[in-house]
């Protein structure tokens, strides 16, 4: 459905997309996720065509976003960041508008209005003025308008951004369900939010796409160095000292409390090193309490792999 | 065509839900109100034969003063609110986008022209009025008015801020429209001076106004605002090449 190719856009001095890659399949819902200035915005922009790439190429719904730049607008609904609207006019003059500027038919557009607004819970705000709603409801409209000529492709920008909680929960329950019944990519720099709506994660982080996949995926990949947690009653620094020396062990994070004591055990070769550390301190016979691999959550995924390309970048 | 005519209905409505349109209408009607009334008086104490050429220049005056009132916000503004860019995203050209924009200029102008249509009408009731007279400076007044806002378009279309646009355009309609003052020291006949002379707007609107429809000065009018839609359209789509 989207479909990206070595994708730039430099502007003087600054790459802002730096040779991009990635596809989006069809009824897929894909997090774009990067911190503020990722290019998440730049990306967006070109996909649904209000400025143009420096160089490669994307192709939306199997358009070109450069040479077929209407068809490619007739098959996207697109929510920009900070969703800008004409505050002046009413909800459902507003739709009715947006629906006949994206050529929604006559006859049907009464009914797309009707639905949409159904669809983000808007129909007893229909008279409203836009600029009278609060920001969460806005964006609803945002949405609703995003999806009123029934796009094929949805793209939204940041679309919980500045919302209070509830509002979010609301916002990423309408994404899910635009998911059933078109594709979707959106942006977030909140990692947990497009961990819990995305069947993807795309990380972009200083216009580059540094990792993709599902959540598990990803954090799968990241576990290259296997880590074991363990919990272990005793005396915490002769048993720290102990799984110094145990062959295979990098690195050991050590905390306690009273005589208990956590440890994080970092295998160097990305080892699973459960079974030896089981043998070994079943040998020595202390009162081993706990003993799990540690999963690494997206979160922690997301900050390793940001600090890392940031370090690549600065060397 | 449905596309083309929503865009141009958003266009006007946003005149007459923000203060603007009541202002110039105000405005209009007041100043040429008072001209039309002082210049019967004048025609009635002095028994000159009844004239609306007074009331007419009075009303190009006020068109061409507020024409940065009606021509800032039209692209500074979506610029800066970012709704250009749900609008150049949405399956429109640009072109569709700068005619549709500047389409609901004209229709606004010929709107508040209208009331002052009035004043003929009464002098008609009790003189002689020339009506083929009063058409042109209409025209005049539309024609002008047409060229003028498609130069106003243009400058919004540069600027981020609706405010910046209309200093802009203000400024340049003030020097358009005291450009034959500063050719009165040149020599007869040099190239500025005729120059000057033909740009400045009193100069293009006399004939119009006297009844005499020039096809220089239509064919100058016209072309003035073609060009300059040309080049709005053209700024609106550098965007995807820089």
């Amino acid at each position: 459905m989207i479909e990206v190719s070595d994708l730039t856009k430099t502007y003087p001095g600054v790459a802002a997309v730096d040779r991009i890659s990635f596809k989006v399949e069809k009824g897929e819902i894909a997090g774009f996720l990067g911190p503020n200035g990722a290019g998440k915005s730049t990306t967006m922009r070109i996909l649904t065509c209000f400025i143009a790439p420096t160089s490669g190429s994307a192709t939306v719904a199997g358009f070109d976003v450069v040479r077929q730049s209407m068809e490619v607008r007739r098959r996207v609904g697109y929510l920009p960041e900070n969703n800008p609207l004409y505050t002046e006019m009413r909800v459902e003059e507003y739709l009715q508008y947006r629906a006949r500027v994206k050529g929604v038919p006559r006859s049907e557009r009464q009914k797309r209005v009707d639905e949409v607004l159904e669809r983000v819970s808007l129909q007893d705000r229909r008279r409203s003025i836009i600029q009278h709603l609060s920001k969460g409801l806005r964006q609803r409209v945002g949405l609703a308008d995003a999806i009123v000529h029934n796009p094929e492709i949805v793209i939204l920008d940041e679309p919980t951004i500045g919302l209070d909680p509830m509002q979010v929960r609301e916002i990423r329950e309408l994404i899910r369900q635009l998911g059933q019944g078109h594709t979707v990519l959106f942006s977030s720099h909140i990692l947990s939010e497009v961990e819990k709506v995305c069947g993807r994660v795309l990380i972009i982080h200083r216009g580059k796409l540094v990792e993709q996949g599902t959540p598990e995926e990803i954090a799968n990949r990241m576990m290259k160095t296997g880590r074991v947690r363990l919990e272990i009653r005793g005396d915490g620094r002769a048993i720290k000292e102990a799984l110094d020396r145990t062959p295979g062990v990098a690195r050991i994070l050590w905390s306690s409390k009273g005589d208990l004591n956590t440890y994080i055990v970092e295998a160097a070769d990305g080892k699973d090193l459960r079974g030896d550390l089981f043998r070994y301190t079943a040998s020595q016979g202390w009162e081993v309490l706990e003993l799990s691999h540690e999963r690494l959550s997206l979160e922690e995924v997301f900050t390793a792999i940001t600090e890392t390309a940031a370090r690549g970048a600065g060397a | 065509m449905s596309k083309f005519a929503a865009l141009v209905r958003r266009e006007l409505g946003v005149y007459f839900v923000s203060p603007t349109a009541y202002i110039i209408l105000t405005a209009l009607l007041f100043i040429s109100g008072w001209v039309f009334h002082s210049s019967v008086e004048s025609f009635v104490s002095n028994r000159l034969p009844s004239d609306y050429q007074p009331t007419l220049l009075f009303i190009e005056v006020v068109i061409v003063l507020t024409s940065a009132l009606v021509t800032m916000r039209l692209v500074a503004e979506e610029k800066s609110r970012g709704t250009l860019e749900i609008l150049l995203t949405s399956p429109v050209t640009e072109a569709q986008v700068v005619l549709g924009k500047f389409l609901a200029t004209l229709v606004f102008l010929a709107f508040i022209l209208l009331p002052t249509v009035g004043f003929a009408i009464i002098l008609a009731r009790y003189g002689s009025v020339d009506f083929g007279q009063v058409f042109c400076g209409y025209l005049g007044v539309m024609l002008l008015g047409a060229a003028i806002y498609s130069i106003g378009l243009f400058i919004s279309s540069l600027c981020m801020s609706q405010i910046t646009a209309g200093m802009i355009t203000f400024s340049l309609v003030i020097l358009l429209v005291i450009a034959n003052l500063r050719s009165m020291n040149l020599p007869e006949n040099s190239f500025w001076r005729q120059l000057l002379e033909w740009v400045n707007l009193g100069t293009v609107f006399g004939d119009f106004m006297k009844g005499v429809i020039d096809l220089g000065r239509l064919v100058y009018l016209v072309s003035i605002s073609g060009f300059f839609l040309f080049l709005t359209t053209r700024i609106l789509e550098t965007r995807r090449w820089r």
